[in-house]
């Protein structure tokens, strides 16, 4: 399909889509298992076809040109999602895992898709941005917010401490470099008595504003909400920060030049690219993101302990990137939406969680190794063009859920 | 003095154990220049396949019966045709498809593939033996219990109840599997072949050796050397449980680029390091770092000498 060609309702065909895409998210989250799970394979099967065809890149050209009605259509469809599921706790619970897995991914993706280097340690950058807020609200009673500060110092600091490393080794030596820091921090977290051992923190807070807390449940118009509901509407706003900014960066030099080290790190060093400056701020910027995904995620368990921050659920994070799309946020987010939904109906087979990651990995691997969304070629004529004839200054990709 | 010795003991035999899974590594690494993560993995699930074979024996009544020597190599044999079988699945199925791939993806796919195999020995270990336990045995089967708990390893090797013995066993029969690998890859055709191919791949095609088939050899091999070492381990460690392979595997493959991905000999070196390393840190600091210990010790030789102990430079050209 010509992307190019214009249609007359556009702006409709926006908000359709949006309500669309609302709808079917609202409609994998609530239903049962077996219909849920129908939705989830009907959605994988759709892109597929959707991208053979040529319409997601058609529905992503449509969202640029009108990317402020897209923006705000998308904004109140998304905010609707929380007062859909006011009353549905467990719902609105795996709603607020899935915006926190979609934050640790996008900050995978800056290593693993962009620049290539697969990173076996995005869990242990979640563990320390929990472990940060666990143990300044409960072992020092201090504000969550400072709790949230700390989260990020704390995991910006192993990102550049495992960052360094990096720069000398590259392909199999940096994943073993990283994969043996994941194992290294999980043995750590169990032999620190101060951060609990094996049995963890429990009694997290989670963020508050003077008395509105982020976690509790309220009475509204005479409804009692879940008391996730004010936490999913800050998920929401947090991930939705951060796809933007990851999408911003994806388009400027500073994204380019991580594609380019991925595909020749000499011919990049040529071209005049800060090899390490680029391969330390993948790094550090995408432990930043697990980081803040960890600390909103002890505030919504109100317990952290070793068994969320292992080898094997780094490997989840990673199956989740490649399953949505290396490179591409938008990808990236529906990914972990998708496996997380898969994981948390299939709930009651728990001992065959680990086993349904493997298969979807080796399958996706070998069908599919783009993922479902993958990456675009980045579209600067259309978005000069547009540039150009409104007179702005910015030149923004679209912001999706 | 004497617990200083035996903290050598156990490190050597530690040592052997992972050996043999770092030459596991470095021979699949040498002819497909990939890194299959899931040694480990198999070699547990030959563990597993032993044990799974010791209880349907034991309900046939042929432990009593056969001389000791006959069951221990019918055990071994079993073992090594599944953990072969296994590592033909591995090859066919994580790590052809990726052949023309960037380098990391058959590493996640082996990853990938070494939990299903975890998995599979978590879920279906237990059913399948009592299955076939019943099966063959009828009313005297023995059955297991819970797949997904440690389960105790028969302890086949320490003739007397004495471990000594044991140990100089399995030293023996890693020293014999090197000397082995050491002669068939030196002395034979298909050994010199596998080597052929693991320095250039299109000109050993083109002097006529045939690719496809070293292959699959390399991998019958590996498998086989992957099922002793999972027996080894198993009499060594006695209680053995269905995740441990990933540990394992990782153990070995840090053992095999400290010693040099490329050499034989360097994987000898690097697992004993890396036993010596934990086995020491757990005598004298305790247990519980003994894993970080060994796992910072990795990270500084990948960081100050990722060529390994013994393996030459590699520069890289444009």
């Amino acid at each position: 399909m010509n992307t190019t060609k214009k249609l007359p309702a556009e702006p409709l065909l926006v908000i359709l889509a949006n309500v669309i895409i609302v709808t079917i998210v609202y409609l994998m989250l609530t239903l049962n298992e077996i219909p849920s799970l129908i939705i989830i394979a009907a959605i994988i099967l759709g892109l597929l076809s959707a991208e053979k065809a040529g319409f997601v890149n058609y529905l992503f050209a449509m969202y640029i040109r009108h990317k402020k009605l897209a923006f705000f259509s998308v904004l109140i469809c998304v905010l609707a999602l929380p007062v859909l599921l006011a009353t549905q706790r467990y719902t609105a619970h795996i709603a607020c895992l899935a915006a926190i897995y979609a934050m640790i991914c996008l900050g995978l993706n800056f290593q693993m898709g962009s620049t290539d280097m697969v990173n076996f340690a995005p869990a242990a950058f979640t563990g320390i941005g929990a472990y940060s807020m666990a143990a300044v609200t409960v072992n020092m009673g201090l504000s969550p917010w400072l709790g949230m500060l700390m989260a990020i110092v704390f995991s910006c600091l192993a990102g550049l401490l495992i960052g360094l490393p990096t720069l000398r080794t590259k392909g199999y030596y940096l994943s073993l470099v990283t994969m043996a820091l994941q194992l290294a921090f999980t043995q750590l977290i169990k032999n620190i008595p101060y951060l609990g051992g094996p049995n963890g923190i429990s009694g997290v807070k989670s963020l508050n504003i003077g008395d509105f807390y982020f976690y509790k449940s309220y009475h509204l118009f005479g409804v009692k909400l879940a008391p996730q509901i004010p936490l999913l509407i800050l998920c929401i706003g947090v991930l939705m920060l951060m796809v933007y900014i990851a999408m911003r960066i994806n388009i400027t030099r500073w994204g380019l030049s991580l594609n380019n080290i991925a595909q020749d790190e000499v011919a990049a060093n040529c071209l005049g690219v800060n090899c390490d400056r680029q391969k330390l701020f993948a790094f550090v910027i995408g432990s930043v993101f697990c980081g803040i995904g960890g600390a909103l995620y002890g505030g919504l368990a109100s317990f952290v302990g070793y068994t969320d921050f292992t080898f094997a659920r780094s490997l989840i994070y990673i199956c989740m990137v490649i399953l949505g799309g290396m490179d591409n946020p938008v990808g990236v987010v529906v990914g972990s939406l998708l496996l997380t939904v898969i994981m948390e109906k299939v709930r009651s087979f728990a001992d065959y969680g680990q086993i349904i990651y493997a298969v979807i990995l080796v399958t996706v691997l070998i069908v599919r190794p783009a993922g479902l969304i993958p990456k675009r070629v980045r579209n600067y004529c259309q978005l000069y063009k547009f540039q150009l004839k409104r007179g702005e200054k910015t030149a923004e990709a679209p912001v999706e859920p | 003095m004497s617990f200083f010795l035996d903290l050598i003991v156990s490190a050597i035999l530690l040592g052997c154990t992972y050996t043999l899974v770092a030459i596991g590594f470095s021979l699949f690494f040498g002819v497909m220049d990939v890194v299959v993560f899931c040694c480990g993995d198999i070699a547990i699930f030959g563990t597993f396949a032993i044990l799974g074979s010791y209880t349907i024996m034991q309900g046939l009544g042929v432990i009593q019966s056969w001389p000791l020597l006959f069951i221990i190599l019918s055990l071994l044999v079993i073992g090594a045709v599944i953990c072969a079988l296994l590592g033909l699945f591995t090859y066919r199925l994580s790590i052809k498809p990726f052949e023309r791939t960037s380098a990391l993806m058959p590493l996640l796919s082996t990853i990938a593939m070494g939990i299903v195999i975890k998995e599979v020995i978590g879920l279906f270990f237990m059913p399948a033996t009592n299955g076939l336990s019943r099966l063959f045995a009828g009313a005297n089967a023995v059955t297991v219990v819970s797949g997904r708990n440690p389960q105790g390893f028969p302890s086949l090797l320490s003739l007397g109840g004495s471990t000594d013995v044991r140990d100089a066993i399995i030293v023996a029969v890693t020293i014999g599997i090197l000397l082995l690998l050491f002669i068939f890859l030196n002395k034979t055709k298909a050994g010199l072949a596998m080597q052929a191919i693991s320095q250039n791949k299109e000109l050993s095609m083109m002097t006529g050796i045939n690719v496809h088939r070293s292959i699959i050899l390399t991998f019958v091999i590996g498998g086989v050397i992957l099922a002793i070492g999972g027996f080894l381990l198993g009499n060594y460690q006695t209680v053995m449980s269905f995740d441990n392979g990933a540990m394992f595997g990782v153990k070995g493959f840090s053992a095999a680029v400290v010693g040099g991905l490329r050499n034989t000999w360097g994987a000898i070196l690097g697992g004993m390091l890396l036993a010596f390393v934990e086995v020491f840190i757990s005598g004298y600091v305790g247990t519980a770092y003994s894993s970080i210990v060994a796992f910072i010790v990795v990270v500084i030789f990948i960081i100050f000498k990722p060529e390994g102990i013994i393996g030459e430079k590699t520069v890289e050209k444009v």
